[in-house]
């Protein structure tokens, strides 16, 4: 009786979750919509309240049954989608192709993406110079607000970001819930730390050859977004790394192992993320007194942030993305958000809902547009 | 263009990813000998230096050697570029198998060399021995020695990787006031494994400029 009552203890009343769903409501409203619905274009307005209605509806839901991660997907993998979906079309508009040519090289016509950030730090250091060919300041995806969005997701939900904001993680994350059981179940913890050994890698290239070796040679997302036009053997294996790399850890592992292989095994920016996660003021704590180490959140980490020792010690490790996994499978609610400073099994509800909070804001807000982009379209075709 | 130059930073990557490794297994045989008994500074840096000078040396001998054998061996340009490409991708893939085999070496080859009862030869021996250990990344080095066209460039590749290979060795006399020492092995390990990846490239790439040009 007593387990029932405990493992309910995130749920809310209809009215209650209505009262925390309202701030959301109005926030996401004044950010998508800038206040204003302008119905003259219908397919534009009716993009908009889709997507806005569909985002508080989950949040919503979050608060009504308890459960996060369950809901926080949806979102994650429509983004992921949406945002390929959104930048294949400009470049489509654009350039009538998916790949770049020289001429946009020098141009600086190529999107930023925030997975170049670890290598512009020493290169920009000793050069004062940023080696990525894109806008600083204004058009689609320029440095300067990616890298402030970045960083301020980063210092608030450090990994969480892996979780919450990155518009790539959808894809693998989405693959990894094909099937109801593992294929393959055993996977060396070593592993973990491949990160930091791509980042040590890509960081050190990056400063000796003033360029982004990773997008350069390494990126599996460039088979879902733009590529280097072939033109030369190097083009050509280039696009080999980048499609090889993308189907084995963005699909075909995710699916075996039920993980998010291409976040846990390659991402370098996972690995920064994972150092910033030392910052954060969110963290997810093990109430040792409750738990009966059944080890079920152990099993469903997506990203190889929990071992059995890490849950008798009583917290996750740096690796872990804060999507809540673990939390929604935890029959005795042992696992639960926290905040730093704040003892484990204490405060619950208080931190889950400060934490969905700031992490939905950020996702709503940084997806809104792409998925308007994409629903919109939707319509256009439909009719 | 983006190959060019990662080729001419190769084999500083290769010394820097792989010399994780070698400290891995030889560091901990090598410096608390250097560092024992009355040690003082000027001992510790006067070993360090010789055990540095020898292994350069000896990298310097290596570089002779193998651009002459080079020459010798790879007269024609397409064999040039055929056969290197085939060792590039068959050492490279040694040097992953290295980094992800549970059974690698951990016994120090150079460990025999502290049982020498002379002081002064101890630091150069080790440098020697160090140098020439069997391991995949010599032979990748080695390779690179033997394709390249000037004897200076050859020259340039070694120092290279005896550059990158050396700063793992330089905090050793901080090793026991390290964290983490398993973690960092192990990124250096996975590294080593990352090397090889470059290095098959590098190998297909000359594979198939070689057969595009027979």
């Amino acid at each position: 009786m007593n387990n029932n009552l405990v493992s309910t203890s995130m749920e809310k009343s209809f009215g209650k979750s209505l009262l925390y769903t309202l701030p959301m409501f109005l926030i996401t409203f004044i950010f998508i919509s800038g206040g204003k619905v302008d119905f003259s274009n219908l397919p534009a307005a009716l993009a908009i309240v889709v997507t806005f209605l569909f985002m508080n509806i989950l949040y919503f839901m979050m608060h009504y049954t308890g459960k996060t991660d369950k809901f926080r997907v949806i979102l994650f993998i429509i983004f992921a989608l949406s945002l390929s979906f959104t930048l294949i079309k400009n470049m489509m508009e654009m350039r009538h192709s998916m790949s770049f040519s020289q001429a946009d090289l020098l141009e600086c016509k190529i999107p930023f993406c925030h997975l170049v950030i670890p290598m512009m730090i020493i290169p920009a250091a000793f050069t004062k110079s940023i080696i990525f060919p894109g806008s600083v300041i204004g058009g689609f995806a320029d440095i300067s607000s990616m890298i402030i969005l970045w960083l301020v997701a980063t210092l608030v939900l450090g990994r969480g970001f892996c979780a919450w904001g990155c518009f790539y993680g959808g894809w693998d994350d989405g693959f990894s819930r094909f099937r109801k059981k593992s294929v393959i179940k055993k996977i060396s913890e070593s592993w973990r730390w491949m990160p930091f050994a791509v980042l040590f890698m890509v960081a050190l290239t990056a400063a000796m050859t003033l360029g982004p070796t990773y997008c350069d040679w390494i990126c599996p997302f460039k088979a879902v977004t733009e590529f280097e036009q072939i033109s030369s053997v190097e083009s050509v294996a280039k696009a080999v790394v980048f499609i090889s790399l993308f189907l084995s850890l963005v699909v075909v592992l995710p699916v075996l192992t039920k993980k998010r292989t291409q976040c846990s095994f390659l991402c370098p920016m996972g690995a920064v993320n994972s150092l910033s996660n030392k910052i954060t003021p969110f963290v997810v704590k093990i109430d040792k007194k409750a738990c009966s180490e059944c080890f079920k959140c152990v099993q469903v980490c997506p990203l190889f942030a929990l071992t059995k020792e890490d849950v008798k010690n009583g917290k996750a490790s740096v690796f872990c993305s804060k999507c809540g996994k673990c939390v929604d499978v935890c029959s005795k609610n042992a696992i639960h958000f926290g905040i730093k400073g704040v003892p484990a099994g204490t405060m619950k509800n208080f931190s889950r809902n400060l934490f969905l909070f700031v992490s939905f804001l950020f996702i709503s807000v940084f997806s809104a547009g792409s998925i308007i982009n994409a629903v919109q379209s939707i319509f256009k075709l439909l009719f | 263009m983006f190959l060019d130059i990662l080729f001419m930073v190769d084999s500083f990557i290769l010394g820097l990813s792989t010399g994780s490794a070698c400290l891995l297994t030889c560091g901990m045989v090598m410096f608390p000998y250097l560092l024992a008994g009355s040690a003082d500074v000027w001992r510790i840096t006067a070993d360090l230096s010789i055990f540095f000078l020898t292994r350069l040396t000896v990298y310097f001998l290596l570089a002779t050697a193998s651009w002459y054998f080079g020459q010798v061996l790879f007269m024609n340009p397409v064999v040039k570029s055929i056969v290197p490409g085939i060792l590039y991708i068959v050492f490279a893939v040694m040097l992953i198998w290295y980094s992800i085999s549970r059974k690698r070496q951990l016994q120090c080859p150079s460990g025999f060399v502290t049982t020498i009862d002379n002081r002064r030869l101890i630091p150069i021996l080790l440098g020697v021995v160090n140098s020439i250990g069997f391991c995949p990344a010599l032979f990748i080095i080695l390779t690179k020695g033997a394709s390249e066209s000037t004897l200076v460039q050859s020259y340039k590749a070694f120092l290279a990787f005896f550059i990158g290979s050396s700063l793992w060795f330089l905090p050793l006399p901080l090793a026991g006031k390290i964290r983490k020492k398993k973690v960092l092995q192990t990124i250096g390990i996975l590294a080593t494994g990352l090397a090889g990846i470059i290095f098959i490239i590098k190998g297909i790439t000359s594979l198939i400029g070689g057969l595009i040009n027979e």
